[in-house]
């Protein structure tokens, strides 16, 4: 039987063979792309994780989302207060949206014409309207704002404030904060239950992942703790979610306890801890969902996990301090 | 910036906090700062020639940010924090300070104020209502008094030294040449640094007293060559609260080795260089403040303290202050000081643990405590004085 590693292996050789024509893509790829925070440019990988391209891009890059039909992949550059766009089929920067300061996280709405961008060292959360590229909100949040998260009838927006250790529930008819939700220390992201019941909230120093429930937009039962053998909680600084579209298994990045823990989207039990590399951060499933990429912060590579087996399959390294990875499925 | 459509305008800039234990009106929220009139630690270090070396500031505007930054939580636990800022000339007057303020109800004051003068305060508010909180003092013996009303968010001079041994365990540069200037202060840190090496066995190869007198008869302690020279070491560490005579240490020995101490490898609370944990959304936030990239050890721990107090307030859902010093002071506490970690007080001296950044002028190099050195709590309690060897004086 040929193990997956050698089913990679062939596919390697085959693809670094110089006469084969690379096929013209539009969605579906199959490429990897990673921020990279520090080397001021993102890395494509294609889906044997051989590097194909380092695309240069504004100062700070880190939250990155495709557009409603991945043609597009949008970075948000922080130090350059600008969210830059690439072509997922030249590979190019071939536009830039300006920003307010320090542009971190951020969302589309439902119907892709918005994004809702955090503005880490300004203290709000901004609409930009796409097509006038003019800022239509501009929200104050407490200090150092970070995750975003649009409702799936764009009538919601919730973002946190790492220093005051809230999640800021906004209205968006009216623009304005309707509720604060007081949860753990330094909260970082987001994720939604796919039954739509859930809000999910890691809290990145309390080393707690908060629920929420939507309805109410009140917390839940306890903060739920995943500490891996051999670590003390406050070693576990959990930070990137990712949600199985049948919500049967979210991964949580832990942060410096270098794993990965799959929890069991029902009974909240970790199923398994997978060690990955130092710092994992962002955590991207595929969209057919067979592996998932973790970021490791602080070790400059990414870690496949083969989503069968929940084994990690390899580390790739890929420049200085990868933030956000997107596999175009 | 794009310009917000105006349509949008009031709805965008009205913040509408509800609160899950809001009062009706907020509380009013009184911390005190006090500090002296005049304070010789923050004369300028002018040196020869009128040579100004970067000089120690007033952490005052650490606190401020505390205060604000906190605001928003504040205004979700219904409460409206003031910080009083107040100075006196003497003890006296101090003292007198702090008995108003605690009259007006201000549970905790953060103080900047040296040891002995912070020694004689706290000991003489040590029967009222209030708990001081120390930002600038990193006598050990003020941890040791074990005053009920005295917590430390400075780190302690222990604190300090045993990160530095810290990086030297690991590095293997087991044999120090340690000097120390003129000043009773610099023979005090000599001696807490030499403790904290025996501890970690590393050897303390001589201990020499330098001094920048050009007098030939002092020679053996001013000619650098001399003080450096005749023994071997890994590393040099120098005590010298004045600076004049570390700064040219660097470069001057007989033997190429770092210089650690008071100069060369630094460890402090923080430093303006720190780059992880949100430091530099913090460092922006203090630039904005004051127009100083530089936010140093005590700025932090002035902010530090004041968002202790903001979280206390805000976090225990409490609204008797006793219950909230004993709060803060408790096991469920943690407070963001952007170090990565959690940070709370010990109960046995008061002293806040945390991370103790070792660095250069421009990079901090290490964060104590390193990796490798395990606690059965907390690796933070391997920094400073830990609780079965912990004694009152």
């Amino acid at each position: 039987m040929t193990t997956r590693r050698q089913l990679l292996q062939g596919a390697a050789l085959v693809g670094a063979a110089p006469l084969l024509p690379r096929p013209a893509y539009a969605a579906g790829t199959g490429n990897i792309f990673v921020s990279l925070e520090k080397g001021n440019e993102v890395v494509v990988l294609d889906r044997t994780y051989a590097q194909i391209k380092r695309i240069a891009t504004s100062k700070r890059p880190r939250d990155m989302h495709f557009n409603q039909d991945r043609t597009q992949l949008f970075v948000a550059c922080g130090d350059d207060d600008a969210i830059d766009i690439i072509d997922v089929n030249t590979l190019e920067v071939v536009d830039s949206v300006v920003t307010g300061p320090s542009p971190e996280v951020f969302a589309f709405s439902p119907d892709y014409k918005t994004i809702w961008v955090s503005n880490e060292e300004y203290s709000q959360l901004e609409a930009i309207d796409l097509e006038s590229r003019v800022s239509i909100a501009q929200i104050p949040t407490g200090a150092e704002p970070e995750g975003v998260i649009v409702s799936e009838d764009g009538k919601t927006v919730y973002v946190t404030s790492e220093v005051a250790d809230m999640v800021h529930v906004v209205d968006v008819a009216s623009g304005a904060v309707i509720k604060n939700i007081l949860v753990g220390t330094r909260p970082r992201r987001f994720i939604f239950t796919p039954d739509g019941k859930q809000l999910w909230v890691s809290c990145e120093l309390s080393s707690e992942i908060f629920i929420i429930d939507r309805a109410t937009n009140e917390i839940v039962g306890d903060s739920l703790f995943f500490v891996p053998p051999g670590f003390k909680p406050e070693d576990v600084t959990p930070v990137g979610m990712a949600v199985t579209r049948d919500g049967s298994k979210i991964l949580l990045s832990l942060g410096r306890a270098n794993h990965v823990a799959v929890i069991d989207g029902t009974t909240h039990e970790v199923i398994k801890y997978i060690l990955v590399g130092r710092r994992a951060w962002s955590v991207d499933l595929s969209p057919d969902e067979s592996v998932a990429i973790v970021s490791n912060g602080l070790s400059d590579d990414i870690t496949v996990i083969d989503m069968a087996s929940l084994e990690p399959t390899q580390t790739i390294p890929v420049g200085r301090v990868p933030h956000t990875v997107m596999i175009d499925g | 910036m794009a310009r917000l459509a105006p349509w949008l305008m009031g709805a965008a800039l009205s913040l509408l906090p509800v609160a899950a234990i809001a009062q009706d009106a907020p509380r009013d929220v009184r911390i005190g700062y006090l500090s002296l009139d005049y304070d010789a630690r923050y004369d300028e270090k002018l040196v020869y020639l009128g040579l100004v070396l970067d000089p120690l500031t007033p952490p005052v505007p650490g606190a401020r940010m505390g205060v604000e930054d906190l605001k928003i939580l504040a205004d979700a636990a219904g409460f409206s924090a003031t910080l009083d800022e107040q100075k006196a000339a003497d003890v006296a007057g101090l003292v007198a300070r702090v008995q108003e303020m605690a009259a007006a109800g201000e549970r905790f004051i953060i103080v900047d104020l040296p040891a002995d003068v912070l020694d004689q305060v706290a000991a003489a508010t040590r029967d009222l209502k209030v708990t001081l909180l120390n930002t600038t003092a990193h006598e050990d013996f003020l941890r040791e008094r074990c005053y009920p009303n005295l917590l430390h968010t400075a780190a302690s001079d222990r604190q300090l030294a045993d990160a530095l041994v810290q990086l030297l365990r690991v590095r293997n540069w087991t044999n120090v040449l340690v000097l120390f200037g003129q000043n009773p202060r610099d023979k005090v840190l000599a001696d807490v640094f030499t403790a904290s090496a025996q501890r970690l066995r590393l050897n303390v190869v001589d201990t020499r007293q330098v001094t920048q007198s050009t007098d030939s008869e002092s020679m053996e302690q001013n000619n650098t060559l001399l003080v450096t020279g005749g023994v071997d070491y890994d590393v040099i560490y120098i005590a010298d609260t004045q600076g004049d005579y570390a700064r040219y240490l660097p470069y001057a020995t007989q033997l190429p080795r770092p210089v650690i101490g008071s100069t060369g490898l630094e460890a402090a609370e923080w430093n303006w260089t720190w780059e992880r944990d949100g430091a530099s959304q913090v460092i922006s936030r203090f630039d904005r403040l004051t127009g100083d990239l530089h936010m140093d050890g005590p700025d932090w721990a002035a902010w530090v303290a004041a968002k202790s107090v903001m979280t206390a307030y805000g976090k225990s859902r409490k609204t008797d202050p006793d219950e909230i010093d004993a709060w803060m002071r408790g096991a469920r506490f943690g407070v963001d000081g952007s170090k990565g970690v959690l940070m709370s007080f010990r109960p046995w001296d008061g002293q806040m643990r945390m991370p103790i950044t070792l660095s250069t002028a421009d990079a901090v190099i290490e964060a104590a405590p390193l990796d490798g050195f395990e606690h059965q709590v907390t690796t933070l309690d391997t920094l400073g004085t830990d609780q079965p060897e912990f004694v009152c004086k």
